[in-house]
């Protein structure tokens, strides 16, 4: 992998194979959660002026390369941080400006993260009005005092009412969600969650085993109350079973959703298509390189300002690592990958597909719902010894 | 050099740490053979392993110089011999040698197990014995009490016995004195036809071997066709010296005389400890009896850590067998360990040393077996076959019976520590053959497999005896045995390299243990592992890793995928150093822990 101090020196030119996804990194929480590890820092609106336009220099910096003209981006995904901490109007300008630089496809997915305790009616209907179709909902657990252990600033009861809200202000594709592997949560405390946030009826749900990253308050202060694996595992497959029997289809490790609702712009990444970063510690995906933002938010601003690209980091991925990395994502999709793509791993497939991890049909190989559990330990496996 | 009446040619002979390369050393410095300093200086720069463990293995022999008491000049020519229980056979034919020796017994310690095995050593040589009671310096040396057990153990005349301090040289012109005084001169027809005794060799590269010769009959010099007569060579010889200690060439060695020859010999294995060197073209009737091949007693697999360093390991075996007959090897391939080599050795120490050897001198890190003796096989077809490796025993279905070798044990120690002696003893299959009280101190005798020897005995009987209990033992003979083998398998499938074979009555005790530790070190695996020992195809004890049951890293945040990426190959570059048996990955940290039990 190669790390440039000079970002210019690598050129992103996008292969325009599909339409582009477009990642756009809100940095600011009005409180960080004891489990976050990501880019975030404490909201203050001057900060969040000085960012926003740095931002929409970034895209405007990005529209000016010779082939913006010519890509259509076809999923905007708001992340964070908390995104919902942006006014309606100021996510209208973000989004013209991107339409303006780039074409932004009509039928675009526009999904914007956000928390429950920001999450109003008028503003869910004003999102909806700026362009955005895709509410997610980080509802994380519908026990209270966990949510309180978690560092979150809602309840069980203005989760389920910032749900709704967004539902009358007429967002009609709704994601919710969750984290199992929670301190102290057993088995039939996790169902209640799962069975309380299907209950409300969400197109798409994600629930992500906890882990603790480097960066987090847990990591560095440590957690009591841990689950065992047993434990952790045994919420796994509940979930999937009640995700089932309501109708979810499990189409990605972690992701739910109802028929026609999968996420289109993380199917971008499962599919190794192409994606612009936008905002601090943002990665970006163009013609063989992935690229990442810098991280820090100041750093970010002075280099708009001085007129240069924000990439902090870049990596030209060799013939071996793209094909790995087909591989290795595309399982992470129920769809699978062509059989062909795993044909010199014949006997590990073999093995897999004894052990019930993998199944082969119409040509094509899937991971199965025990394969997902397992999937680090099999990508390993599908890597290419480095040189 | 003197003639033959004025020759004197002796060993010292002693228990370890009793003095020996003290006495030695004193002897060279009050001949002015080398001043003391220098003498050790020349020791160190021949083998400081050896130095550095206490252990001589080999020392040099040398020519001394003296003016007796009669006023006449004599030569005393020290011949020395190994230091340690591996290296008995060399201690037979360095005490063939010669007429006499020296037993040095440490004044404060008293009699010990090395001393007596020396002692019958010495015996057998028909060598004239001067006991000397060494250290006497210190303040807990018991003289009178040592005296009583050179008369009681060894059957010697107390009187005889020389008190010195080797250290502070008390004594030692006595020892010089009664050299020349109670050991005989060679005899020997310096007419008759050459007959020489090969007691020691080592390689120089622009020589060849150097060989150590004791000329019985005849006289060799210069330009004579040597016959080797174990195995039919002729060499010209090239030159004919003394060690004064450093080589000093002479016209030639006569009968009686002790000194080297050379004579373009490749190989110290080509001229042998114990070999005799005649007159190829008028031959003595018949060589020195009791020559025979050293023969490795122990066996072990080495196998580089790197696979890529196999050849290095090949050639460094090499060079270091140019200079020790008694170490053998061949290819050898482990399932599990890859490429390496069946090496035989001494003893223990014998492998000790040529590990430490190839780690240090030749910057190798190596695996090793647990170590195994040789055992003979006798099949149902009446057959005979020697098997060095366990993973190379017939199928059971052919096998008749097994003989395992034994040896004959010898331990002193004092009397309060004869029970855990007797349950150690047991517990390792001895069995007894004779006790003996000797004031405080007692004199045992077990017959050991020595199968059992060469695994943990030695630092257990140490360590129950708070050190004080010595050994030495010597081999016996085959004896049938009920042995099986033990193999460990993973899912089914056989590990080779840590098969082992031992008593069926340990069997159980054996396979627990190591099916114990195999499943504390294998990681798991996406299914589960079962850890089994089995004799033939009878699970004696199982384990098991269970399946991991998930590894999953269920976010990929914000499409980062390059770190996602890194990770995983993080955990790919940790599986490098993994084995494959079957499909079961084993890190090699998991042979390693497993061999050192
Ligand atoms: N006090 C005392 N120590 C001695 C005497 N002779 C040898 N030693 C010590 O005993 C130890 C072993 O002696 P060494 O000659 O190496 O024994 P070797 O193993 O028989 O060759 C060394 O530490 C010597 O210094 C002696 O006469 N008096």
């Amino acid at each position: 992998m190669t790390r440039s101090d000079q970002p210019s020196a690598v050129s992103l030119q996008p292969t325009g194979h599909h339409p582009l996804g477009a990642y756009v990194h809100i940095p600011f929480c009005r409180q960080r959660c004891h489990y976050c590890s990501f880019n975030t820092g404490p909201y203050r609106p001057a900060a969040m002026d000085r960012f926003l336009a740095a931002l929409l220099r970034e895209i405007d910096r990005g529209g000016e390369a010779e082939w913006a003209g010519r890509v259509t981006i076809g999923t905007v995904f708001f992340g964070g941080g908390t995104p919902s901490l942006l006014e309606p109007e100021e996510l209208e300008t973000l989004l013209d400006r991107l339409g303006k630089r780039f074409a932004l496809a009509p039928s675009a997915e526009v999904t914007v993260e956000c928390n429950p305790e920001s999450l109003t009616r008028d503003k869910a209907e004003g999102y909806r009005l700026a362009g955005v179709n895709r509410l997610s909902l980080g509802v994380q657990s519908l026990d209270a005092g966990l949510l309180v252990r978690l560092g979150r600033l809602h309840s069980p009861e203005e989760a389920r009412r910032a749900f709704e809200a967004a539902r009358d202000a007429g967002v009609d594709n709704l994601s919710v969600d969750l984290i199992y592997g929670l301190p102290d949560l057993d088995l039939p405390g996790w169902e209640a969650t799962v069975r309380g946030a299907l209950a409300w009826g969400p197109e798409h749900l994600s629930a992500y085993g906890l882990t603790l990253d480097e960066g987090s308050r847990w990591h560095g202060e440590g957690v009591a109350g841990l689950p065992d694996e047993e434990t952790v595992t045994a919420q796994y497959w509940s979930l999937a079973r009640l995700a089932r029997e309501a109708g979810y289809e499990h189409y990605e490790i972690s992701n739910y959703a109802r028929h026609g609702f999968r996420s289109r712009h993380n199917q971008v990444y499962w599919r190794a298509e192409e994606y612009l970063g936008l905002g601090p510690g943002a990665c970006g995906f163009l013609g063989g390189v992935r690229y990442g933002n810098v991280k820090p938010v100041e750093r970010y601003c002075a280099m708009l300002d001085a007129g240069t690209l924000p990439i902090g980091t870049h990596e030209i991925l060799t013939a071996a690592q793209r094909k790995a990395e087909r591989r290795i994502l595309g399982l992470r999709l129920s769809d699978g990958v062509p059989f062909a793509w795993l044909e010199d791993k014949a006997p590990l497939v073999e093995s897999w597909k004894e052990l019930g991890l993998l199944e082969v049909a119409d040509d094509r190989c899937r991971l199965t719902e025990a394969g997902f559990l397992l999937s680090d330990s099999l990508f390993v496996e599908l890597l290419e010894p480095r040189s | 050099m003197a003639p033959p009446p004025r020759i004197r040619n002796f060993s010292i002979v002693a228990h370890i740490d009793h003095g020996k390369s003290t006495l030695a050393d004193r002897l060279l410095a009050l001949t002015g053979a080398m001043d003391p300093k220098k003498a050790v200086d020349q020791v160190l720069d021949s083998m400081d392993l050896e130095r550095e463990r206490g252990i001589t293995i080999k020392q040099h022999t040398v020519c001394l110089p003296n003016r007796a008491r009669d006023g006449q000049e004599y030569t005393l020519n020290l011949i020395d011999t190994p230091g340690h229980v591996d290296f008995s056979y060399e201690v037979s034919r360095s005490l063939a040698a010669c007429e006499g020796a020296l037993l040095i017994v440490d004044a404060a310690q008293g009699v010990e197990a090395q001393t007596l095995a020396n002692f019958f050593l010495a015996l057998e040589a028909n060598l004239t014995i001067i006991p000397v009671i060494n250290k006497i310096d210190l303040p807990q040396a018991d003289v009178e009490g040592t005296r009583r057990q050179i008369a009681e153990i060894l059957g010697l005349n107390a009187d005889d016995a020389i008190p010195i301090s080797a250290k502070v040289g008390t004594g030692v012109p006595e020892v010089l004195e009664a050299i020349v005084q109670r050991i005989p001169p060679p005899a020997g027809d310096a007419a008759a036809p050459l007959k020489a005794l090969v007691f020691d060799s080592f390689y120089d590269p622009y020589q060849g071997v150097v060989v150590y010769v004791r000329v019985f009959d005849g006289r060799v010099r210069r330009g004579m066709p040597a016959l080797l007569m174990s195995n039919g060579r002729v060499y010209e010889v090239q030159q004919v010296g003394v060690f004064t200690p450093e080589m000093k060439p002479v016209e030639e060695l006569s009968a009686g005389q002790v000194g080297y020859l050379t004579a373009g010999i490749k190989r110290v294995a080509d001229a042998k400890v114990g070999e005799t060197i005649t007159d190829a073209l008028r031959p003595t009737r018949a060589p020195f009896p009791g020559y025979r091949d050293a023969k490795p007693m122990v066996f072990a697999g080495l196998y580089p850590v790197e696979d890529t360093a196999y050849q290095s390991l090949r050639d460094a075996l090499e060079k270091l067998r140019l200079n020790d007959s008694a170490l053998t090897f061949e290819p050898e391939t482990s399932m599990a360990l890859g490429y390496g080599f069946r090496c035989g050795f001494l003893g223990l120490l014998h492998m000790e040393i040529v590990q430490e050897r190839l780690e240090r001198e030749f910057g190798l890190t190596l695996i090793i077996t647990s170590p195994s003796v040789r055992y003979r096989v006798v099949t149902t077809g009446g057959e005979t076959v020697e098997i060095d490796n366990p993973s190379r025993l017939p199928p059971i279905g052919e096998i008749d019976h097994i003989e395992e070798p034994h040896v004959r044990a010898s331990i002193f120690a004092p009397t309060e520590f004869m029970n855990p002696i007797y349950r150690l003893a047991q517990d390792k299959r001895g069995e007894h053959r004779s006790l003996e009280y000797l004031g405080k101190r007692v004199h045992i005798t077990f017959d050991f497999p020595l199968a059992e020897i060469i695994v943990d005995f030695y630092d257990r009987l140490k360590s129950i005896s708070k050190g004080y209990a010595s050994l030495d033992y010597d081999f016996l003979e085959f004896r049938p045995a009920d042995l099986v083998k033990l193999d460990l398998l993973l899912n089914g499938d056989p590990v080779d390299a840590l098969s082992v074979i031992v008593h069926r009555d340990k069997a159980y005790e054996k396979g627990k243990a190591l099916t114990e530790k195999l499943r504390a070190v294998i990681p798991r695996q996406l299914f589960e592992v079962a850890i089994q020992a089995a004799i033939g195809s009878r699970v004696i004890a199982r384990e098991t890793v269970k399946a991991i049951r998930k590894n999953v890293t269920a976010k990929c945040y914000g499409g980062d995928i390059t770190r996602k990426r890194k990770l995983l190959e993080q955990q790919k570059e940790g599986k490098k150093r993994m084995k494959q048996v079957g499909k079961v990955e084993v890190p090699q940290e998991a042979f390693l822990s497993v061999l050192r039990s």
